[in-house]
């Protein structure tokens, strides 16, 4: 019977809360999302701003709603793939090095 | 976004402009004094410079005993291929989406 | 600015011109009118057309007036002062103690001129309307 092996804890996603200053080996990830979701968070603010002066009638150009909402969907979307990807190829790494 | 679809967008934003004024010019088609009002179209979107445009007073048109000088036929014609590349740069705005939104889509299963 | 605000332009055209319309129609079916509720024969009515800010429905009263776009309203309806046409017609009701009965000064050859502009003013209005709507209608197929 092989030696007691501590189990692994689980990999926890680096989250973009997190306040700088953590350890190297993880700010790879982290700056990745980081920046991501700043991005997308900034593209969503200026959409509902888009949307919220159309709406008060202060003469924005529903084309310009529009794009900018397509815009920060398709970032969001694009975020998530990259995420999910992020997110599988990170499990098979940790699946190997057992 | 891409400096395509940047350039599309503010190419939308001239049309629109455009088209208010074009309207403004036909309600007032009989108004005396009334000048009408446009862009320099091609210089604005060269100079890549969003905002709004400066509003300029059209030179060389036939001026009536009332100081009105709105041609109905001019405005017409603009007011139908503005509407008409408008709905140009749309559609291509529309395609480019679509398409953006395809590709992720499709790295979804791989 | 808004196309939305085009759309309060155009209507704002084609209120000013059925205006017009209404009065010359007025003018025209008026043309032998000898007797009027405010005495003396029908007198011509014109419109004066003045270039202005419209209100859109939905914008805010905060706008910036520079954007506010430039519409059309009838600014005065001005009425005929001249002198009336007299005829000599020493039979009927409305004769002076010389015979002359006043009839209103018309130019009807004119007022026919101006109706057909104003129809087609009042129509490329319609137009203008109908293209903005589209271009509308596009921004929101941008949406989908």
């Amino acid at each position: 019977m092989p030696p007691a092996i501590s189990p692994i804890s689980a990999p926890t996603l680096p989250s973009a809360i997190r306040p700088a200053g953590e350890t190297p080996a993880r700010s790879g990830f982290q700056d990745i999302f980081s920046s991501a979701v700043g991005q997308v968070e900034s593209m969503n603010r200026q959409a509902s701003a888009s949307v919220e002066s159309f709406l008060s009638g202060e003469g924005e150009d529903l084309h310009t709603v529009a794009l900018a909402t397509q815009q920060a969907d398709l970032a969001f979307e694009m975020f998530q793939q990259v995420r999910n990807k992020v997110v599988s190829a990170y499990q098979e790494i940790m699946k190997m090095q057992m | 976004m891409d400096r395509l679809s940047g350039q599309l967008e503010h190419y939308l934003d001239l049309l629109s402009t455009r088209q208010k004024l074009v309207a403004s010019n036909i309600a007032n088609a009989d108004t005396p004094g009334y000048h009408t009002q446009d862009i320099d179209f091609q210089s604005e979107f060269q100079s890549a410079v969003t905002g709004t445009p400066n509003i300029l007073e059209v030179a060389g048109l036939p001026m009536k005993n009332d100081g009105n000088n709105v041609s109905l036929d001019r405005e017409s014609r603009l007011l139908a291929e503005n509407a008409l590349r408008f709905n140009v740069a749309s559609s291509l705005l529309h395609t480019k989406i679509s398409s953006l939104r395809a590709a992720i889509k499709e790295g979804q299963g791989s | 600015m808004s196309l939305f605000s085009a759309l309060s332009v155009g209507a704002s055209g084609m209120a000013a011109q059925r205006a017009r319309a209404e009065l010359l129609v007025e003018n025209m079916a008026n043309a032998e009118t000898t007797r009027t509720p405010e005495g003396g024969p029908y007198r011509r009515k014109d419109v004066v057309f003045e270039s202005g800010s419209v209100e859109s429905p939905f914008s805010s009263i905060f706008n910036n007036q520079l954007d506010a776009p430039t519409g059309v309203a009838v600014s005065d309806v001005i009425t005929d002062t001249s002198e009336p046409e007299r005829r000599y017609m020493p039979g009927h009701p409305d004769a002076d103690k010389d015979g002359y009965v006043a009839f209103p000064k018309m130019n009807p050859a004119e007022d026919m001129v101006d109706l057909m502009g104003t129809a087609r003013t009042y129509e490329a209005n319609v137009a203008a309307i109908g293209a903005v709507k589209d271009m509308i209608q596009r921004s929101i197929d941008l949406l989908h």
